[in-house]
Parts: structure tokens; sequence; C-alpha cells
């Protein structure tokens, strides 16, 4: 066996270490230690899950830090399972009662009850006066914090998008809650696992000095603990050892803050790293061809997309836009570009959505004849249509801008891509608009999730006005109220005509999918989304 | 004299003052935080919640008044993302930054300044040719290149020293190691040419015909004037302790100023990124002032100019 210097410090180090500290428990012993190098811990620098609704938020939050009442099945089919609330049922269309699982600790020691549910929804925590489903809203002129602990200012918004009719939560007795809806609503369950609707404990919250402090170390009832997070540099959780799911099997779970790619596979094929996230399919060779290590790959609940802005006075004409959907071999990008590992998804669903998910839909066809024939029916004469590029913001994103560019002179269409730098410039709304770039995730098994939260009428799509359409709206308004399964199904179908194929609002490219290099023996397994595991039911490293 | 002093210390404070301007307003032209901060799909009330709590639905000249009125205060702001102070932001990640810049400023004076010098004085010799050679190798390597190279040698190949992080002194060899390389070259291509220039002045001529010996010619005459313009550099190089350490942080993911920077801009979290300009400016200004104040010690006949001013 080799024994490199570093290696052999460490030996003495820990054989020190061994000798200094020797009230250290056996079992605690046992238990290892994770590396986990990543690009980015968190993009706002809180450990709050509803400041931080991000991609790599859901990582170093889920399943193993934060949970809700109903959690999402992370190794499985992304459905719900029981969480801190052990059953419900239905009241009415509007209403919804839980039991909570009894003896469940808080990281504080604290045992969680219905107080915590009610704070975890309250004014205080979330919804900052907001009133629910078209009632007075979040205005800036009456959003002016008073004290340290007033919420950050785009909290409630993003609370009301997931609970625009919550009226409020009911302890009805120590175990015991109500979810009181101001309008029907068949998703409340899915509401329930999205991201966002996790419980905090109330005490917590009360004795931090300020929000930051709070933000900084959630209390909550996860696995594993905030020990320590210094905002771009790292995040160490440790075991909570009270977790009512059983003990913990890591000691400690550390994410390294890595920002370049080439530095995160280093670390990893040195050995530093037992895991090396956000790697992109060009890298994946260099960990699979090293002895003991290993790259698991998986697709997610987020679906890559460009959206057109159909003011723009090259793609008001619908014609346009369709051929621009037909022009796209995806097929060939996913090969190309992903080595095969994603797929073209069946327009913009998701499987999880169950008896919702229209069967039968597909992306739409690349027929390269049906789009010149469409160009020629349209009229155009060749003007540049802009196209809106980050510089790699989306993994490949400029090698896709690019092969689609080439994609679309093949059909006639002449598209020009502008480099921006930010959102700010990708949205801003003027006449070089034309294309974007997007990714649509689906925040709970529901196309409310989906198409009418980015596509309706309060998505982000029609608030930049970039597109509408009346029919599509009257759908939206439909499926968020309407409790008639077979109609709000029929009614989803429409919407995907309407948005993917009668007048096109974006076209799906491909389903996302992320690859986390890490050590074979470690015997762990990636699940279908950015959420990392690392609870018992999954880890079986000896 | 005095006027020589005062003229450069107007000149600095208003360079500093040109800066933050300059910064504040690209900063605010090229691109909206509240849609980078919180994101594509973040909802429309939102921003327009999250503009109003930071001021930057207020015209550009009243924003610009009350930063400067806060400045004047010593308030450097708050960050827009975890709203802690941007100046503790800021001068908690310093040391992490001077704790590789310094070293690495030692080690390139320390190394590159003699073997220019020894290069010089043994012109067109093996040593001469050496020095040329490995002066443009370090300088025209990119740091990203190098410092790659560095970790695939030492870190994943030899096994001997970490990737990256800052856990330990053994994670600060290949960041310093890095940045070390370009400066050595740089100081040894000046000090050579510098010496070269001056060993070929009347002076060293006259020095060494009225008998002083070689040593006493070479550290009394030839390195005062061959000074001048290794100073210039080596002001720059000061100047630079604070920021120049960019790219190399990132690759070896080092948490000092230079992340900050690149994090704070990419997310335009503006009190932050203000702030660090502010620094970053004043140490490049300060360092140069010294350089300034050092040419009139070094050089008498800029004090005389100055004087006959």
């Amino acid at each position: 066996m080799l024994i490199h210097r570093r290696h052999a410090l460490g030996l003495m180090g820990a054989a020190a270490g061994s000798l200094a500290l020797p009230g250290l428990s056996f079992a605690q012993s046992q238990r290892r230690t994770v590396t986990i190098a990543v690009q980015k811990i968190t993009n706002n620098n809180t450990m709050d899950v509803w400041n931080e609704q991000s991609n790599v938020g859901e990582r170093v939050f889920f399943p193993n830090l934060w949970e809700g009442l109903i959690n999402r099945n992370w190794m499985g089919d992304q459905g719900g399972v029981p969480g801190l609330a052990t059953s419900w049922k239905r009241l009415d269309d509007k209403t919804i009662e839980l039991k909570l699982r009894e003896g469940v600790r808080f990281h504080n020691g604290d045992e969680m009850t219905a107080d915590d549910v009610v704070f975890s929804f309250s004014d205080e925590r979330v919804f900052a006066g907001t009133q629910p489903d078209g009632g007075e809203t979040l205005y800036a002129d009456n959003f002016k914090p008073k004290t340290d602990k007033e919420l950050p200012a785009g909290v409630p918004g993003v609370g009301r998008r997931l609970w625009p009719a919550l009226r409020g939560v009911e302890a009805v007795d120590k175990y015991t809650v109500r979810f009181h809806n101001a309008s029907p609503d068949v998703t409340l369950e899915g509401r329930l696992i999205a991201f966002g609707s996790q419980i905090a404990s109330r005490r917590a919250w009360d004795e931090a000095a300020t929000y930051a402090d709070w933000a900084n170390a959630p209390v909550t009832t996860g696995a594993y603990k905030v020990q320590e997070y210094r905002p771009d540099v790292s995040l160490t959780l440790v075991a909570h050892d009270d977790y009512w799911g059983g003990r913990p099997p890591l000691a400690e779970i550390r994410f390294l803050e890595v920002p370049e790619v080439a530095s995160r596979v280093n670390g990893l094929l040195s050995g530093e790293y037992d895991f090396a996230c956000d790697l992109p399919p060009d890298q994946l060779d260099a960990v699979r061809n090293t002895a003991g290590l290993e790259v698991q790959g998986s697709t997610i609940l987020n679906h890559r997309i460009q959206v057109f802005d159909k003011v723009h006075p090259v793609l008001s004409d619908p014609l346009i836009r369709r051929a621009m959907t037909h022009s796209i071999d995806r097929q060939l990008i996913v090969n190309a570009l992903w080595d095969g590992q994603t797929k073209v998804p069946a327009g913009l669903q998701f499987e999880f959505y169950d008896d919702m998910f229209i069967k039968g839909w597909t992306a739409p066809e690349f027929n390269l004849e049906m789009a010149r024939d469409l160009v020629k029916q349209s009229g155009y004469q060749g003007d540049a249509i802009p196209f809106r590029v980050l510089n790699n913001y989306y993994i490949n994103q400029v090698s896709n801008a690019q092969i689609m560019v080439e994609m679309w002179k093949q059909a006639g269409l002449n598209v020009e891509i502008q480099m921006v730098e930010n959102w700010g410039q990708v949205l801003e709304d003027n006449d070089t608009r034309g294309i974007r770039d997007w990714s649509n995730s689906a925040t709970f098994n529901d196309p409310v999730s989906s198409i009418v939260a980015q596509h309706g009428p309060n998505g982000l799509q029609q608030q930049q006005h970039e597109w509408t359409n009346v029919e599509m709206n009257e759908l939206s308004n439909f499926m968020q109220k309407s409790t008639d399964r077979g109609a709000r199904k029929k009614a989803f179908a429409r919407m995907l005509e309407i948005t993917e194929r009668e007048d096109p609002a974006f076209q799906v490219l491909h389903q996302n999918c992320v690859f986390t290099g890490m050590k074979s023996d470690l015997n762990w397994k990636a699940a279908p989304a950015f959420a990392m595991d690392f609870r018992a039911d999954n880890w079986n490293a000896s | 004299m005095l006027n020589y002093f005062v003229t450069r210390l107007f000149r600095a404070v208003l360079t500093i003052l040109l800066v933050m301007t300059f910064a504040f307003v690209v900063l605010r032209l090229s691109g909206d935080p509240a849609s980078i901060l919180l994101g594509p799909d973040a909802p429309t009330d939102s921003i327009a919640a999250f503009r109003a709590r930071w001021g930057l639905d207020d015209p550009l000249w009243k924003q610009y008044l009350a930063y400067l009125k806060s400045i004047a205060q010593l308030d450097f702001g708050v960050s827009m993302r975890d709203r802690s102070p941007a100046i503790d932001l800021v001068l908690e990640r310093v040391p992490a930054t001077l704790a590789l810049t310094v070293p690495t400023l030692l080690i390139q004076l320390g190394v590159g300044i003699p073997a220019g010098v020894y290069a010089a004085l043994h012109r067109e010799s093996v040593a001469d040719r050496g020095v040329i050679m490995l002066s443009i190798f370090g300088f025209t390597i990119p740091s990203f290149v190098m410092g790659l190279v560095l970790v695939l040698v030492f870190a994943v190949t030899l096994g001997w020293l970490p990737s990256g992080g800052q856990d330990s002194w053994q994670h600060a060899i290949l960041p310093i190691a890095t940045m070390s390389v370009g400066g050595i070259g740089i100081l040894a291509r000046f000090s050579r040419s510098a010496m070269i220039e001056v060993m070929g002045q009347p002076y060293i001529r006259t020095a060494m015909a009225k008998g002083l010996s070689w040593r006493d010619v070479v550290w009394k005459h030839a390195l005062p004037n061959a000074s001048v313009p290794i100073v210039t550099i080596v002001g720059f190089m000061v100047g630079s302790l604070i920021a120049g350490a960019v790219v190399v942080e990132s690759i070896f993911s080092w948490p000092g100023i230079g992340r900050l920077l690149i994090v704070s801009v990419s997310n335009r979290d503006l009190a932050v990124v203000q702030c660090l300009l502010l620094v970053i400016a004043s140490a490049m200004v300060i360092a140069n002032l010294c350089v300034d104040f050092a040419y009139g010690l070094l050089d008498p006949r800029l004090r005389a100019k100055a004087a006959a001013h």
C-alpha cells in the first residue's frame, strides 16, 4: 500500500486526536464523514427554504435538513409519503386535516407540535400580511422592514405563489392541524410536498436575534442539523441523533463550495472529496475511467425549454414559432451534448403527474420539410430573430444554442445569438427580445405546479409580457379551482395543444439531468433530483 | 517637496472617488439585482418588493447621493443576499487573501530580483539565458493553466498536497506557487533590464575607474539607480495584494477577496461590490502613492524638480 506524505500526516493527526479526545464515544467514531464538492452551496446565503428556492438549495436541504408534513419520496416516484404527518384526510374541497407524528424532536430538543406547524405557515414566517386568493397582496409601498426579524422582501411573494389561497392553519389539538383554503383546490396535498412547505421550530425563531441569525442555522426536524455555515465556503451538517426516522448513518456531511469544475474533478481524483457534484457530460469519462470512482446520473423534474416573445415582429406570427419547434432534432442534441444520458420529454409534463399525465403527447416532431413549408407560408423575409443566451447558466447552454441556430438555419430561419450576462438582461423588455432559454420544474405532482405556474396568467412569461392567450388563461383558472379530475385532465391536454402547437409559447428541448462523481465503495444511490439522501435507508457503506 | 506630496494625495483621493462613481453607475446599468438575486422564476410582486426594499426604484441620482452620504458616515451598506454589513463581509475575507498574497510577494521579491540582477551581471552566460527562458515561461503561462497543472501533478498524481480549500497551511502551498511564478518572471525581466541599462552608464565606468570594488559598484551605485523602475513594478504588486488572487482563489476554492468579488459581481450584491472596489482601489492608490513618495526619496532629481516648481 502506497502511503503519501499527506496520508501519513493525516494518520499521525488522527492518532494524536484519538489520544487527545478519549471522551469521544465509540459509536460516534464508527460513523464516517463525507465531503461533497459542489459548484454552489446556496444562491442567497441562507438556509431558509422560502428564501433559497433553487436547485442548489434543494441539494443541501432535502431530505437531510428540512422536512414537511408530507415528504417527497426522493428515492422513488417523487410523490408524497408520510413525513411529519402520519395521515391526512379531506374535510371538504377547501380543507385538509393532518395528524402529526408524535415524538418528533427538533434539533433543539423540543417536541414538534401543531403550534410549530401553525407558525411555519404564518404571516410572521411567510406571508407578511398578504391576503389569499386575489385579495390584498404584497405592494412595494407598504413593505418596509421594521425590525431585523422582518422577512426578506421576496419571501411573501414566493409563499403566495405556492399557497395563493391559503387562509391559514388551525391547531385542532397538540397533534392535529387543519389547512383552510379560500377556494377549492385538489392540489393541497401536493402543495404540502413542495419546496417551502417544511416545518421549523417556533421557539428557535423567537429566540433568534435577527432573521439572518435564524436563517444561518434554522432549527428543523431533519436527520442532520446545521453545525456551521460559512456562506460561499462550506456547510457542515452533523447527525441529529434524536431523529424520528432512526439514527443517521453519518457523523457529518460537509459541503464545500468549489466553483471550478476541473477543481471538483481533481479533488475527487485525488481522494479529498467523496462526491463531486454538477459535473458536465464532457468530464464524466475522467471520473469513470478512474479505479474506485463512478458517476451517477439521473434525470430530474426539470425540462429545458426555449421561450418565445410573441410581441417580437417576426415571432408574432405563430407559423414562425411552429416552424422553429419543428426544426430542432432534439434527440440529436441529447446524444451529442448529453451522451444520451437524458431524454426528450413528452412535452411540458412529468410522469409523476400520474393520472394527470397525458399519454401519447410528445414534443414537437422534428420535420424539416414541415418547418420549411411553415416558413414559406408565413412569408418570412429573413429578418433576424434575436436569441438571448447566458454563458452556460445551464449546462451546455452555449453549445446548445449554437446547434439550434444552425438547425433553424436549415429551415430558412435567421436566428442571431445575443450573449448576455444576467437574468435582468435576458428578460429586459425591448425590441431585441425574441427567444430565451429557461427551464421549468414541477414542484408537486400536478400541472398547476408547472404549465400554469410558469405560463399561466400569473406565470413569469405572461408577467413579462412575452406571450398571452385568452383560452390558456381561462383554462389556467379552471385548473386551479376545479375539483373534477376528468375535466382538469382534458383542460391540461388542451393547454399543451395551445402552448406547444397552435400558438407556441415555448418549445421543450430535453429533460435536465445531473451527474455526480463519487467513490464507488460508498454504496450510495443518487435520487432523480438535486437532493442527496443520506438517511439510513440510502446508506450502506461499511 | 510638500507641493509634490499634496498634488499626489489630491490625485489619489480623486481616483478613489472616480472608481466609486464608475462602479456605482455601471453596476446599476448592467443588470437588475432583484432579477439576479431572486432568480428567473421569482414572482413579479417579489421583484417589486425587493426593489422597494433596497431603494432600487429610486432615480439613480438619488441613490448616488444616498450612497455618498452613507459613505461619508462610514456606513458601507448591507449585503442584499444575507443582510450582513458589507464591510464585515469584506474584512472577514482580507486575512485569507493576504495569507496567499503576502508570502507570494515575498517569494517574488526574494527570487525575482536576485535572479534578474544575477543574470544582468552575468550577461550572455548560460545562467542569463536560463533566467530569460524561465522568466518568459513564468509570465506567459496563465495562472489558471499553471494552477491546474500543479494540481494535476502534486495533488492528483503524487498526492503530496491538497487540491483546494483552506483547511491547513498545506492548502496554501499550491496557490502561492501558482501566483509566485508569474511575478518572479516579471521581476526577473525588469531587474535584469534595469541593471543592464545602469551598468552601461558612465558613472559606473567612473566608479570602477576610481578603483571601487565590484561589490561596492553594484551595491552602492548600480542597484540604487536600477531600483526606480523596479519600485514601480513592486508598487503594482503591493497594490494588488488585496485583489490579486481572483483567478487563483477560484481554482483553489480559497475563500478570499477574489472569490467574494466574483460572487458579489455575478449576484449584483451592490453594497458588497462597492465596498470591495473601494477597498481594492484604496489599496492600489495607497501603494502607488507610496511609490510616488519613494521616487521622491530615491531620485533627488524629482525632489529638485518639484521644489523648482
